[in-house]
């Protein structure tokens, strides 16, 4: 007892002793104050002393982390050890591209931290269906989920979560190139409340899933199927019909697409902003002239390789689409001049257009870019491989819009003698024009 | 512009503009309770702040009174430190006691501008220290044992570039 005592005694003058900071500040100041501070000050802070540690630890400090700068270091004891630092209280964690991260670490994470509500697994490519289950089990908060690239992932995982995490609003299952139809319908059904579906890559998403994601889930508002090339009409179309607020989609690389698909989209989802169809050959003028008409708010139009398209589809966008900002028409070999011209006259070039990529457009000349000086809010042209480009007309372009980014490439005057085969493009014979 | 009368804990008062007073929201709710109105000469009692941290509280406020109302704190964005103005950083070259006198006034009379720039001040006194210069900033003492020590620094070393 007197020992006791004496120990009393020492605690009372080693807190008299104690720093000035601990002294004034009671705890929820010093929290405050850490909560200005980065991981790695956290971290040291934890060193610091024994009432420190218990601060720079305590899980209000850590309801969101983003590993992403230490995924080199992030190994499994990390997890565990962040997921007993925060437990309940962590909301949002990146462990993007922390590729040492397996099974089990995910699973001591969701068991300590069931309140998690947004979780970044891009890239953690040990991952299995396991990590997926646990998720399932123990989270049934989780909003946000990219798996991007955990390409272990099966059709069991999609299961796992339409069971355990109906609160399920954004999925990233890009290059998952596991994840069939059957998937996808199981997530449909139990996460009516989706509004983002990503799944670039994944060769073997089919019609049939894009419309159970779309009798299900009836609130999507971004939809990537970048290069899930069995799409056809028939899923597009069921999009456009029961996901009205679709105001994200690409479709980059599905090039079994026809007008049905643009026409669709024309008529039922006003509020598209962007649309990606690089690469969907068969779209033609008729559809976009359609999609003017009514896609009034389209900001970002990618239609590199829309090889059929002609001017007259851009001077239905002139008209119709007064907030393109960004407009790819890369590859699009039969836009001329007069195209161009007419996009320069238009409201959005006045306004809104920044970034214009005309690359391998041969048919655009000089005549092109002094229309393109009205654009003042121009800010990018891409013309590689414009033969028809020449210097003096970027040169007349730079004069008026002194800020803007050219990208062109002109093959120097001598051909170089060893200058063969990798690139086949036509800018090598435009020395000799 | 009607004035209210402050009393330190130290029984000084100060006369100050009503609306100046007031971005303490501890103090205009005061007024709002308790009905004051201008043509009393009623003094607001602060019986947690001395004068030397009043009279800084309302150097500081007086300075800000034109300033928006600083936003709501928002969880999901990560927190600046580097936003401090040169005014507030010259403000607040003071010894660590006052530093930390006005974070409590700030606190207690709910000033949230001041109480912001006042916890990202000792924020950036810690950021880019090591533990043992952190120690030394504040006069931490260490109280790990040498066997503690080496397991915090494992437990928290992953976050240090190799």
């Amino acid at each position: 007892m007197a020992i006791d005592g004496v120990k009393q005694q020492l605690n009372k003058v080693f807190a008299e002793d104690d720093a000035l900071i601990n002294k004034k500040l009671p705890k929820e100041l010093l929290l405050r104050i850490f909560s200005y501070l980065d991981v790695v000050s956290l971290c040291r802070c934890a060193q610091v002393s024994k009432a420190w540690n218990i601060l720079a630890l305590d899980g209000s400090n850590w309801q969101r982390i983003d590993l992403f700068d230490f995924q080199k270091d992030v190994e499994g004891p990390i997890i565990e050890n962040i997921s007993r630092r925060c437990g309940g209280f962590l909301r949002q964690l990146s462990l993007r591209g922390c590729q040492s991260i397996a099974d089990g670490s995910m699973k001591t994470l969701a068991q300590l931290c069931p309140n998690v509500e947004d979780l970044n697994l891009n890239g953690c490519k040990k991952l299995t269906d396991t990590t997926c289950n646990a998720l399932s089990r123990h989270c049934s908060k989780l909003q946000k989920l990219n798996l991007d690239s955990c390409a272990a992932i099966t059709d069991n995982s999609l299961k796992a979560l339409s069971d355990g995490c109906p609160n399920l609003t954004h999925i990233n299952i890009s290059w998952c190139s596991n994840i069939t139809e059957n998937g996808v319908e199981a997530l449909a059904r139990g996460c009516p409340r989706l509004r983002s579906f990503i799944s670039k890559g994944c060769k073997h998403i089919t019609s049939r899933a894009v419309i159970c994601l779309a009798r299900f889930c009836h609130q999507l508002e971004v939809v990537n199927l970048q290069g899930c090339s069995n799409i056809r009409d028939e899923a597009v179309q069921s999009l456009a019909e029961k996901c009205p607020r679709l105001h994200y989609l690409c479709l980059s690389g599905c090039s079994a697409l026809t007008d049905a698909s643009l026409i669709a989209l024309a008529q039922q989802c006003p509020l598209l902003s962007t649309l990606e169809v690089a690469g969907c050959s068969q779209f033609t003028d008729a559809a976009f002239q359609a999609l003017a008409r009514s896609c009034r708010y389209l900001e970002k139009m990618d239609l590199d390789e829309c090889v059929l398209i002609t001017d007259a589809t851009l001077i239905h966008l002139a008209m119709g689409c007064p907030r393109i900002e960004y407009l790819t028409l890369s590859h699009c070999e039969l836009i001329t001049d007069e195209g161009i011209r007419h996009l320069s006259m238009s409201p959005c070039a006045a306004e809104n257009l920044t970034v214009l990529e005309l690359d391998n457009c041969p048919l655009v000349t000089d005549a092109s870019l002094e229309h393109l000086t009205s654009c003042h809010n121009l800010q990018r042209v891409e013309l590689y491989d414009c033969q028809l480009i020449t210097r003096f007309g970027i040169r007349r372009l730079r004069n008026h819009l002194p800020n803007i980014k050219v990208h062109a490439y002109f093959a120097p005057v001598t051909p170089p003698p060893t200058a063969g085969g990798t690139r086949q493009r036509y800018c090598r014979c435009c020395v000799i024009l | 512009m009607p004035n209210i009368k402050l009393q330190s804990s130290d029984g000084e008062t100060f006369e100050v503009d009503v609306e100046i007073a007031k971005c303490s929201v501890t103090i205009k709710t005061m007024l709002e309770d308790l009905g004051m109105d201008d043509e009393e000469e009623e003094v607001v009692p602060l019986p947690n702040v001395n004068s030397a941290i009043l009279r800084k509280v309302i150097h500081w406020a007086t300075y800000h009174k034109d300033d928006p109302p600083p936003p709501e704190d928002d969880e999901n964005k990560e927190k600046r430190t580097d936003d401090i103005s040169s005014w507030d950083a010259d403000f607040l070259k003071v010894d660590q006691g006052t530093l930390f006198e006005l974070i409590l006034a700030a606190n207690y009379l709910d000033i949230k501008g001041l109480l912001d720039v006042t916890c990202k001040t000792v924020a950036n006194m810690i950021k880019g220290k090591a533990p043992e210069e952190i120690r030394k900033t504040f006069n931490i003492k260490n109280d790990f044992t040498a066997s503690e020590e080496e397991q915090v620094r494992k437990e928290n070393e992953w976050c240090e570039e190799k």
